[in-house]
């Protein structure tokens, strides 16, 4: 049997088995020497990756087997990684997922206690750790009784932290075992692919479960969409604990191309970065967008080797997508939308200079037409389809329907639902929209709820009021987003009505307690909350409250 | 403006922004990004605020993502010019 034959067949085998991990193997055994990363000025080719992701895995599989998690019966199929726009997370969430277990990102800017509640709820007994999150990793695992499995995969030295972390067995580099023998074992394609914590509008963050067939239905969508070939550069704009980020690094790795990850000085100015790093495949968040608007970093004719420009996570206004298509002449502009629980993203509108301008409302850009596989309900308040052209709650079901929430049986049947006259689960996307008519795409147009994006990261405002009350003291804390942006909010604003709270002090408090996106960029007091004729509090009168300060 | 006041100013600016005590920016050479006291969603705003102290727009397209490592990278790259605070000013 020839080499490409055992490729072939290494190939046919791996069809079969097919999960998130699947497409990085077959771009490995086609292509080893083609780089697959580059971050910091570091690039690491698909051989160098697999190397040192098949070396994480073993350890993983070998002290499972010795014993160092205490039950690995009861071990659920999960894996943390901490960090961000590093080689090591990189290597993490692949060496994760080539063991056969779902990853579960966490974030070194996110608050230490929040860390840690995302890493005890998801029931980790191990975690991959880059050099980012080091200075984080003592704290977020104090009070965690259980002993971990810490490993700094990219740490020749790890005696400090094996001093600082007695209750838990820390592994560097040098303690990885040998991959040499090694070959991927079975995932099953209904396992979790990765679980990731979004805001949960009751306090708690809630775990999104998305399972490899979610997930790879999405990536057979975007491969055939795009053409991605291995020529292509993605940039890698988001962070792990965004799922937009999945996007970019498996894409590319699936078509056997390159994702460029910009460091966070990098990432301040995404102008250069695309002209340095040759992107030709840009993904971001409106905001993005606006951000280099804003800064005259959207010159016609900036960005030649664009040839997709795309856009996610929250609504996007037409007057940017135009300037952004003027500055990348040669891409076609896309506007992406989906919830985390349908997988990335489950819609999608292609602009066109012509037509486009004249199917937007509210100054934005339409979200269009689900994805092969996805089916859409819109519906009124009984969860029956309202009629062409009318508005509703958007309800999807389909091949990216995701499992539910981890561990959370009462929010998952509250958000997936079967509606009346339907035999199939639905997710209740809680986006009021404008049903398609006749050649007309979808419009959205608003959410149902206290729901807001900030930058592209959705804010359950209940989270924040939650935290704040606790902070204050308060009965009552009301969150809003402020300045409102077509886009959605570029940042929150808290009212409270204690007269004698220090204000300040609680915004300090606030960004210990909440991500920096969550966190209220400002707490303000007011005598009484006006309210409306339900008697609930007036979001909109507070709003106007800003408008006139 | 001077050079310390203009080290002053943003350091200030960068505290107030990032919701931290004095101590959090020990030192002009202390990393911003690193130390998460600035992000990415900070930057039209720190910019145009560069820009309120120069008092002329910042040359966007000229700079280097190595400008924001510290205050000590952001006074050479925006505010080379500004005289030290013992020599006079006309």
């Amino acid at each position: 049997m020839t080499s490409d034959h055992r490729k072939s067949a290494a190939s046919e085998d791996r069809r079969e088995l097919r999960s998130l991990r699947t497409g990085f193997l077959l771009s490995h055994d086609q292509s080893p020497n083609a780089v697959a990363v580059e971050v910091a000025g570091e690039s690491l080719s698909y051989a160098d990756l697999y190397q040192r992701a098949a070396a994480i895995a073993v350890t993983l599989e070998q002290q499972d087997a010795r014993g160092a998690n205490a039950n690995p019966d009861e071990r659920p199929a999960l894996t943390a990684v901490f960090g961000q726009r590093s080689t090591a997370v990189v290597t993490g969430i692949l060496g994760i997922l080539f063991r056969g277990d779902g990853y579960v990102p966490l974030n070194p800017t996110f608050p230490t206690d929040r860390t840690r509640s995302m890493l005890e709820r998801s029931g980790c007994r191990a975690i991959v750790v880059d050099e980012n999150a080091e200075k984080q990793i003592v704290e977020v695992v104090t009070g965690i009784e259980t002993p971990l499995l810490i490993i700094f995969p990219e740490r020749t030295d790890v005696s400090e932290l094996k001093a600082a972390l007695p209750n838990h067995q820390v592994l560097g580099t040098h303690d990885l075992e040998s991959a040499k023998e090694w070959t991927p074992a079975d995932v099953d394609p209904n396992g979790i692919a990765y679980l990731l914590f979004t805001s949960g509008s009751t306090g708690i963050p809630k775990g999104v479960m998305v399972a490899h067939r979610n997930v790879n239905a999405f990536l057979d969508a975007m491969a055939e969409r795009y053409a991605v070939t291995p020529n292509d550069r993605l940039s890698q704009t988001f962070e792990l604990t965004f799922d937009l980020s999945v996007f970019d690094l498996f894409l590319a790795w699936e078509c056997g191309a390159r994702v460029c990850i910009p460091t966070q000085a990098q990432k301040m100015l995404p102008a250069k970065y695309i002209q340095d790093s040759g992107i030709t495949i840009w993904f971001s968040v409106p905001s993005t967008a606006v951000m280099m608007s804003k800064l005259r970093m959207l010159k016609p004719g900036a960005y030649p080797s664009l040839r997709w420009s795309l856009f996610c996570g929250e609504a996007l206004p037409s007057e940017i997508v135009e300037r952004f298509v003027e500055a990348a002449p040669n891409s076609t502009a896309e506007n992406l939308y989906g919830p985390t629980e349908l997988t990335i993203a489950c819609t999608l509108y292609r602009w066109d200079t012509k037509r486009s301008p004249g199917e937007c409302e509210l100054g934005l850009v339409p979200i269009g037409d689900p994805y092969p596989g996805m089916e859409v309900l819109v519906v009124d308040e009984d969860l029956q389809p309202v009629a062409e052209g009318e508005t509703g709650e958007l309800l999807m079901t389909g091949l990216q329907l995701t499992p539910g929430y981890w561990r959370d049986a009462e929010r998952t049947d509250a958000a997936y639902t079967v509606p009346p006259g339907e035999d199939r689960l639905f997710y209740r996307t809680g986006d009021r929209v404008r049903r398609c008519q006749g050649k007309s795409p979808m419009v959205y147009l608003g959410r149902l709820d206290n729901q807001i994006k900030i930058q592209g990261y959705r804010v359950e405002l209940g989270e924040v009021e939650s935290a704040m009350r606790d902070i204050a003291a308060a009965e009552v804390a009301i969150a809003v987003g402020w300045p409102v942006t077509a886009a959605g909010a570029d940042s929150i604003v808290v009212f409270i009505s204690n007269a004698d709270a220090d204000l300040g002090e609680i915004q300090k408090l606030g960004k210990t307690r909440l991500p920096s996106y969550m966190a209220p960029r400002q707490v303000r007091h007011v005598d009484s909350f006006p309210l409306n004729s339900n008697g609930k509090v007036d979001r909109k009168a507070l709003l106007a409250l800003l408008s006139g300060y | 403006m001077d050079e310390k006041s203009i080290r002053d100013e943003l350091r200030m600016w960068i505290l107030d922004r990032a919701g931290a005590e004095a101590d959090r920016l020990s030192g002009d050479d202390q990393p911003i990004l690193d130390e998460g006291l600035l992000s990415s969603l900070d930057i039209v705003e720190f910019i145009l605020f560069i820009e309120s102290v120069r008092e002329e727009e910042v040359d966007i397209e000229a700079i280097e993502p190595e400008v924001f490592d510290c205050i000590d990278t952001l006074i050479e790259a925006f505010f080379a010019d500004a005289p030290s605070a013992s020599e006079p000013q006309g």
